[in-house]
């Protein structure tokens, strides 16, 4: 669970969503799935929908040749995944030392970038990555002060800097908008001749709209929908709260559809597409990081026309926007 | 050829029909993958799910002569399979999971002592026998966090958490053998002169060797499991190391090679264990 995706635990046990669903004419059922057994079932075809970052849906199901749109772009991590490192060591000095991370996550993206946007990619080498599952990380981290550096995401982010000696480097902060949250959904089944997949897109889109307005309308609407939230992930009202400040809602589909029509978004999907790439996450046997292209709003393609696989679809979007849905 | 009749308890297939019978249970499930694959590579051809032969092919050539991705080898031109083999994936991490198991079978030599220790003598009984008993109930995979403190996230944790898992069971298993070993010969011993140690080592731990190694050959399961866990929670190589980074990105043209992998290598150790008892202890009929 992350901040980002908890309201759409909220969204379904409000009742927005049935009210969208019924409007549509269709039942849509949310589940709560752990992470990685989620983004398993999606490439498997067992769900039709499914949320997850920019990173994985394109080294998920769009390097496994799951044609893939996403629909709604939820928010960005602002500040949600952090570097972080004991006794004052500096990105310049983490050569050579162990760093905790889930590998070939967005969290092995972040550091990444930290070293190149510091000047130390030439040490990226020497760098030596444990791969720790986030379920041990933060205790694994915090109960042995031989371990040096941990780079995670946040509530575990917030737990492990309750340790005075560990402070953090660097953030997705200052990376914005390179690590996003989507909502995906299966091209097949948006194209569904029957229109029910457009139906779909259309009333979630529709129901995520109105409780984004809830969430960032202030009043006792705001306060429950917050709770509802939280109550996702178990979290406190508060920590929640901590979590979203750090977390770049587009809590409007305007801004949602700026940031998707935008140049920026080229941009940031080029460094992403060229991290999975470098970093085999495309497949052993993707020979060229153009053979998983990704379609733009404005029709442009980065990589091979024939090998479109991720598309960004601002339509439901912007159909929220103009208030049609 | 003799009849075929499957609910007679003294027929007997031929030896030819006998070889069929058992292959029929593996072409069926190779069947049903090739089939699971081509339906699902007609539906997308990229498909990583279930990978046909050629993907199978690719990812055994990736981790069998291409080294491991934070490695930076690279093989000289011209350089034979050989050294390329030694240099690659599977080998680096077979070498560290071997390593890790190596070192926990080694760590049952003590404590099947202690058992045959507990066995044998009532003080040692008293001391450990409840506490083992205890033991053997814990979920060893619960207390991982504790591991961690207490034993850092290298090698130590991983290893302790395969001997907490698998040790308390062979205890108490091997004090069942030991309780097994009739009075009388004890007895007998003691007459004819034998000292404690005699009976312990000479008469006891003699005629229960080969129970003992057939039990360790029982435990290789638990072992592999409790060290896959390891590897999968925090590690930066091995055989789960692998499987569990692949999985990250669907790559199961690895995966599946690196799973029958392990299971050659699981069948290769059981295989010795059992030569090694026939050798040395011929007179053994379990």
């Amino acid at each position: 669970m992350y901040a980002g995706w908890n309201p759409y635990f909220y969204m379904q046990k409000s009742g927005i969503l049935k009210k969208w669903a019924d409007k549509y004419g269709i039942v849509i059922k949310v589940q709560r799935f752990d992470y990685a057994a989620s983004l398993d079932s999606f490439v498997a075809k067992n769900i039709d929908a499914c949320t997850m970052t920019n990173m994985e849906a394109l080294d998920m199901p769009a390097a496994s040749g799951v044609d893939t749109t996403s629909i709604i772009v939820g928010d960005y991590s602002n500040g949600n995944d952090a570097v972080l490192t004991r006794n004052g060591l500096g990105l310049d000095k983490l050569g050579g030392h162990k760093v905790m991370l889930v590998q070939k996550t967005v969290s092995e993206y972040l550091l990444e970038r930290a070293m190149v946007l510091n000047g130390q990619q030439t040490k990226l080498p020497t760098l030596k990555l444990l791969n720790t599952s986030d379920s041990d990380i933060a205790p694994a981290f915090l109960n042995n002060s031989s371990n040096e550096a941990v780079v995670t995401w946040k509530p575990l982010v917030s737990q492990i800097l309750t340790d005075k000696g560990v402070h953090s480097i660097f953030d997705s902060s200052k990376i914005p908008g390179e690590i996003l949250d989507l909502l995906v959904v299966q091209t097949s089944v948006l194209n569904r001749p029957d229109g029910s997949g457009e139906r779909f897109a259309k009333a979630i889109t529709g129901a995520w709209y109105e409780t984004m307005q809830k969430m960032t309308g202030g009043g006792p609407a705001q306060a429950e929908a917050l709770k509802g939230s939280a109550a996702a992930s178990s979290d406190t009202v508060d920590s929640y709260r901590e979590q979203l400040k750090t977390t770049a809602l587009f809590s409007t589909p305007k801004a949602a559809v700026e940031f998707t029509t935008s140049v920026s978004l080229k941009q940031k999907m080029e460094l992403v597409r060229q991290f999975c790439f470098t970093h085999g996450l495309l497949g052993k046997g993707t020979k060229s990081v153009d053979d998983v292209s990704i379609l733009y709003p404005d029709g442009s393609v980065q990589g091979k026309k024939d090998r479109v696989r991720l598309r960004f679809d601002a339509q439901y979007m912007q159909a929220a926007m103009q208030g049609k849905l | 050829m003799a009849r075929f009749s499957p609910f007679d308890i003294q027929a007997r297939p031929n030896r030819l029909l006998g070889q069929v019978l058992s292959a029929v249970l593996f072409v069926v499930c190779l069947g049903l993958y090739m089939h699971a694959s081509k339906v699902r590579h007609a539906e997308n051809p990229e498909d990583r799910i279930v990978p046909n032969a050629q993907q199978l092919r690719s990812g055994v050539h990736a981790s069998v002569l291409e080294p491991a991705e934070e490695d930076d080898y690279i093989a000289p031109e011209g350089a034979s399979k050989w050294t390329r083999f030694q240099h690659s994936m599977i080998w680096k991490d077979t070498a560290s999971s071997g390593r890790r198991f190596g070192i926990s079978l080694l760590l049952f030599l003590p404590a099947i002592l202690l058992a045959l220790h507990i066995g044998l003598y009532p003080y040692f009984n008293a001391g450990f026998m409840r506490f083992v008993l205890f033991f053997d109930k814990i979920v060893a995979l619960s207390l991982l966090p504790i591991l961690f403190i207490a034993f850092g996230i290298d090698e130590l944790s991983k290893i302790a958490l395969i001997f907490i898992g698998v040790a308390p069971t062979l205890i108490l298993d091997v004090i069942q053998m030991v309780k097994a070993v009739p009075q009388e010969q004890v007895v007998k011993s003691f007459t004819l002169g034998a000292n404690d140690f005699d009976v312990t080592y000479r008469v006891v731990l003699r005629q229960i060797a080969p129970q003992i190694i057939n039990s360790l050959r029982l435990n290789l399961k638990p072992i592999m499991l409790f060290l896959f866990a390891g590897e999968m929670i925090a590690a930066s190589d091995g055989l789960a190391y692998r499987i569990a980074i692949m999985r990250r990105h669907m790559g199961m043209d690895v995966i599946l090679p690196y799973v029958l992998w392990v299971a050659l290598l699981l069948f290769l150790v059981d295989l010795s264990l059992r030569l090694l008892n026939k050798r040395m202890h011929p007179w053994f009929q379990s």
